[in-house]
């Protein structure tokens, strides 16, 4: 399947945008975009849906996927039109991506420019706490993603000696060169074993954004 | 129009002596002076038949008919709500995603058959629910239930709109619609329910679209 | 500070709002551009943005970018989330940090050094288990489930909220069990944040209010209970107990406020979770609300089961 830096020049680009803070409209002339299985809510114009097996990554993406066990199923949508994703009203966050890689929690990756390349990457530290399995989906290329987030996702600046911790349930997305740790919340050890609480925190060092939700995932260090 | 939109949750409508307002059950937040909240032994305005019909049919709103004089707060939920105005024409709507409208809508409960069904037909082959749905025609507001809001996305000639029926909140106008297994669809069967199917809506009108999979 | 309380998302008072000559609190709001507002502190220079910033959105300023210094200073972020800036202690409820900046220490009440100073704030031991104490500086989001965040500006006042809707308070505060079940009282000065599904909506008494949308109020007497009787009594009454046909409206059951004060709705009826003040709920929305607590009682019914008559109590309570 044709994709990459070298296509885009020619094939036609779809357009982002929003509709309303919870609905992405992508108007489309015959390129496609991938996008969460099952997360399109109306078209107008002629529009061809494909379910692409292993995320459209060919074998290695596949087999990564059996691996990491991420449930991201993508579909393919083509055509001329305007398709509308959502997903359960969840926000939506665009973002533009000039050939820096961009990591996002697999429940949060709503819809992609087909110029961006998808794959699994492992991550360890967020998978571990929130349950989301190990691995996170990393998008890459230049063109434009949609990330869903429970109520807006806030961006914030991770810079050198400006340190940031999360909470692994708010996490959503990074860009730029960050590491992250896993910390636990100095002082919090009397309270492990009785439901948690910030038992758990991420800590990001280095230079690059940090998208959080106002909203927290179960996690299994406890109710939070 | 009784109803004024406080925030994107809840909605004020002023109640006036003679001026019914239906709503839906529970949907009451709070109100001020003289206000009585009745349930609809008649079933809206459709009789007694409607009712039963709509029990048999397990699309059972039963409705409050809100009458005096003072003002209410109407919310559900936490679901966005939308108001709608009606100026003779006709709104077709899920009975559950009704919070409240106008006294002044005449209100039937419609059979949905092979015609003009929308969730008839698709509750029928997909979910096994009921085959009745809402009309309110005439003049006045209602208020609809959306998770997430609603899109309203016009609908003209020769430019019809597909909608996912799980998304799928109302529609108005002159519409025809039909449910479609779209070629390719089929390669989706067995991830998750209806996700096969899609409405085309095609005429002259407008379709509400929330924003979610999630069926009220 | 303005009164009456700022409304968000340019809500229209409800009901008559007779001026008031002294304003115990304020809602807080969110600034409608959701600019980061700059304290007035001298900060180290902001660090060139690095090349990985997302550039501009489509037709759009571009998405705003916080870091350390530009995040709000004690106030909303967007609408549903609340940013701290922490000098010293500050109580939170458990879970409800999303992230943070700085040197910020999270300790469990009821352990520690710091007990005495707790003392002061937590006159329920019941509630401790809930909430932790933040020390340290920084900035700090706090954030629930995506629900509505305000805070609200104390002037040695009070102000009463559902247990499940406070979320962080100021240790200038003393936080008290109400005497209404499942409410709590904070009595001082100094801020705290609640969280609402939907924005709040802040009304003055005279008014009936759904158990379940009742967020708190401030200043007015505690409430009291309202029963629906002209919808319970008559031949219709009768038959619709009898037969269930017809359902019950729902809307039976109120709390009344008169006097005068605030009181905050959220606009749902969802209920948020209930934090546990040491009271059995008896029903939803009215915990511990003078239910009689009988086994498979009506009283114990989710308010809206389809196909029953839902009275219940009521029905028994007026003889029908």
């Amino acid at each position: 399947m044709p994709r990459g830096r070298h296509d885009r020049y020619i094939r036609p680009v779809a357009q982002f945008r929003l509709q309303g803070s919870r609905v992405l409209a992508v108007d489309m002339a015959g390129d496609s975009v991938k996008a969460r299985n099952g997360s399109m809510v109306a078209y107008t114009g002629q529009m061809n849906f494909k379910k692409l097996t292993g995320g459209g990554d060919g074998l290695r993406g596949m087999v990564a996927r059996r691996l990491t066990g991420e449930q991201m199923t993508v579909m393919e949508a083509k055509g001329q039109g305007t398709c509308y994703f959502a997903d359960q009203a969840t926000e939506v966050n665009l973002v533009r991506l000039n050939g820096e890689a961009l990591y996002v929690e697999a429940d949060n990756l709503l819809c992609t420019e087909a110029t961006l390349h998808t794959g699994t990457s492992f991550t360890g530290l967020n998978g571990m706490a929130s349950g989301n399995g190990l691995f996170t989906t990393k998008v890459e290329g230049t063109g434009w993603a949609a990330l869903t987030s429970n109520g807006p996702a806030i961006i914030l600046r991770v810079t050198q000696g400006t340190p940031l911790r999360v909470d692994p349930g708010a996490y959503v997305a990074h860009t730029g060169n960050l590491s992250r740790h896993l910390k636990s919340g100095a002082g919090w050890t009397t309270l492990i074993g009785e439901g948690g609480g910030e038992a758990m925190q991420v800590e990001f060092t280095g230079e690059g954004l940090v998208y959080v939700q106002p909203s927290e995932k179960a996690t299994f260090g406890g109710d939070v | 129009m009784p109803f004024t939109r406080i925030n994107g949750k809840m909605v004020e409508a002023a109640v006036f002596p003679g001026q019914q307002l239906f709503s839906q059950r529970g949907a009451m937040i709070a109100y001020t002076g003289d206000v009585t909240f009745k349930p609809n032994l008649m079933g809206g305005q459709g009789g007694v038949m409607s009712m039963i019909g709509r029990r048999v049919a397990n699309e059972d709103t039963p409705l409050m008919t809100v009458e005096g004089r003072g003002s209410v707060l109407f919310g559900h939920g936490g679901h966005h709500v939308h108001l709608i105005d009606l100026a003779g024409d006709t709104l077709y709507v899920e009975a559950d995603r009704l919070l409240a409208f106008e006294g002044s809508l005449q209100q039937s409960t419609m059979f949905m058959g092979a015609q003009g069904g929308v969730m008839g037909i698709v509750r029928g082959q997909v979910t096994g629910q009921g085959l009745f749905t809402t009309k309110l025609t005439g003049h006045g507001s209602v208020a609809v239930m959306a998770h997430g809001g609603v899109i309203e996305l016009p609908i003209a000639q020769g430019q019809p709109v597909h909608v996912d029926p799980q998304a799928y909140v109302a529609h108005r106008g002159d519409v025809r619609n039909k449910l479609s297994t779209a070629l390719g669809w089929r390669d989706m069967i067995g991830r998750g329910s209806g996700e096969a199917f899609q409405l085309e809506l095609s005429g002259q009108g407008t379709v509400y679209v929330q924003a979610s999979e999630e069926k009220l | 500070m303005s009164y009456p309380p700022q409304q968000p998302y340019g809500q229209s008072p409800y009901g008559q709002q007779p001026p008031h000559p002294q304003q115990p609190y304020s809602a807080q709001q969110y600034q409608q551009s959701y600019q980061p507002t700059q304290p007035g502190i001298p900060m180290p220079p902001m660090p060139p943005a690095p090349p990985t910033a997302p550039t501009p959105q489509p037709g759009g300023n571009g998405p705003v970018v916080y870091d350390a210094h530009s995040l709000p200073v004690n106030d909303n972020v967007n609408p549903y989330a609340f940013s701290v800036d922490l000098n010293g202690p500050y109580y939170l409820q458990k879970g409800k940090m999303i992230a943070y900046y700085g040197d910020i220490r999270f300790s469990g009440i009821g352990r520690g050094a710091i007990d005495r100073l707790l003392e002061q704030n937590f006159n329920s031991p019941l509630h401790a288990a809930d909430w932790v104490v933040a020390e340290g500086r920084g900035r700090l989001l706090l954030a629930d489930r995506a629900f509505d965040l305000n805070s609200y500006d104390l002037e040695n006042g009070n102000l009463t909220v559902r247990s499940g809707n406070l979320l962080a308070f100021e240790p200038t505060l003393a936080l008290k069990q109400s005497i209404i079940p499942g409410f709590l009282t904070l009595i001082g000065t100094g801020k705290f944040v609640a969280a609402s599904n939907g924005p709040v909506h802040f009304v003055e008494p005279p008014i009936r209010v759904d158990p379940q949308a009742l967020v708190g109020w401030a200043d007015c007497p505690a409430p009291c209970h309202h029963y629906d009787h002209s919808y319970l009594h008559g031949v219709i009454g009768g038959i619709r107990h009898l037969t269930g046909l017809g359902g019950a409206s729902g809307e039976e059951h109120q709390f009344e406020f008169i006097g005068a004060g605030q009181v905050l709705l959220q606009s749902s009826e969802k209920l948020m979770a209930e934090r546990s003040v040491g009271q059995v709920d008896a029903e939803e929305g009215v915990p511990g609300g003078g239910v009689p607590q009988q086994p498979g009682h009506g009283g114990q019914q989710l308010p809206n089961i389809p196909g029953l008559g839902n009275l219940g109590d009521l029905g028994r309570r007026f003889g029908l």
